[in-house]
């Protein structure tokens, strides 16, 4: 590979980053080949030592994804984030989508108990107009009671929710942090 | 070595290189691949990783030979840093050294 087809495919893996982001990528890139030369290496040489550009590139967007996620997190930046550590290495396919999931699935149950709890009172009168049956107290105040308990359920999920996406966006970090990069000869 | 290991010391090489005088990427990614096997390349996502994180500065300083160079720089932040992976590592390698000693006595 020489300096051209390695920054074409290192430009090509950076498209969905910020142009200027990703002129200053290539332009370190640009830089390293230009010393390289000065020192007498060849092209093929220094693209050689550089590795994967695929790889560089996945780093560089999952380092960029995350960056951004601590500066507002947002479910689609979470997602993001999530996906773009994913694809770094087939090692965190299951060490980041494991607990990505079963996070969601959590956080999916508990809002739904809150809701339907909370609906709970709805769904009685409902069942009262339309179905006829008969009005039955028991059931009524047990309705009213589940609402009151949504209601509380709901706020603790609103911060449950907060902290676990902080405590998640962490470990991408971590993550990131540990799975960076890879041997000299190593394919992906 | 296994490179999740290498890979979270990188941090701490590049932060050491860098403690004593400002380097230009080629430079940084030279010395670290004389000492460590790494692919090049990664060291660069690291060094925005590290820059975005206020760790390491930048800026471009005309070369005599050939287009300027982007320096980097570490700030103080990055000092501080520095000497906490410092101590982690040195506490790190002692408790390893420790159980290897014992280990290989025993046989």
């Amino acid at each position: 590979m020489n300096k051209e087809q390695f920054l074409k495919i290192l430009e090509e893996g950076l498209k969905k980053l910020p142009h200027e982001e990703r002129e200053e990528i290539l332009q370190d890139f640009q830089e390293h080949f230009a010393i390289g030369l000065e020192q007498g290496k060849t092209e093929e040489e220094i693209a050689a030592s550089l590795g994967s550009p695929q790889q560089i590139a996945k780093e560089m967007v999952a380092t960029s994804h995350i960056e951004h996620v601590s500066e507002n997190r947002s479910i689609g930046n979470i997602i993001r984030a999530t996906w773009a550590v994913i694809g770094l290495s087939f090692f965190n396919l299951v060490i980041v989508l494991g607990p990505f999931l079963a996070l969601v699935g959590i956080l999916l149950a508990g809002w739904l108990t809150g809701i339907s709890f909370v609906a709970s009172p709805f769904i009685f009168l409902f069942n009262v107009l339309f179905f006829h049956g008969t009005f039955i107290t028991l059931e009524f105040f047990l309705s009213i009671t589940l609402c009151g308990v949504g209601l509380l359920a709901l706020i603790g999920m609103y911060y449950a929710t907060v902290a676990l996406s902080n405590l998640f966006v962490r470990y991408l970090k971590y993550n990131v942090n540990l799975v960076k990069g890879g041997l000299k000869n190593e394919s992906y | 070595m296994n490179i999740q290991f290498k890979k979270g010391v990188l941090d701490l090489c590049v932060l050491a290189l860098l403690n004593k005088q400002d380097r230009y990427g080629y430079e940084l990614v030279q010395k670290i691949s004389v000492q460590i096997e790494v692919s090049e390349g990664s060291v660069y996502p690291l060094l925005r990783r590290l820059r975005k994180e206020g760790y390491l500065s930048t800026y471009l300083k005309e070369s005599t030979e050939g287009p300027s160079r982007k320096y980097y720089q570490l700030t103080d932040e990055g000092r501080t840093h520095l000497r906490n992976l410092y101590n982690e590592w040195k506490q790190f390698t002692a408790g390893v050294e420790e159980i290897i000693k014992e280990g290989v006595q025993d046989e």
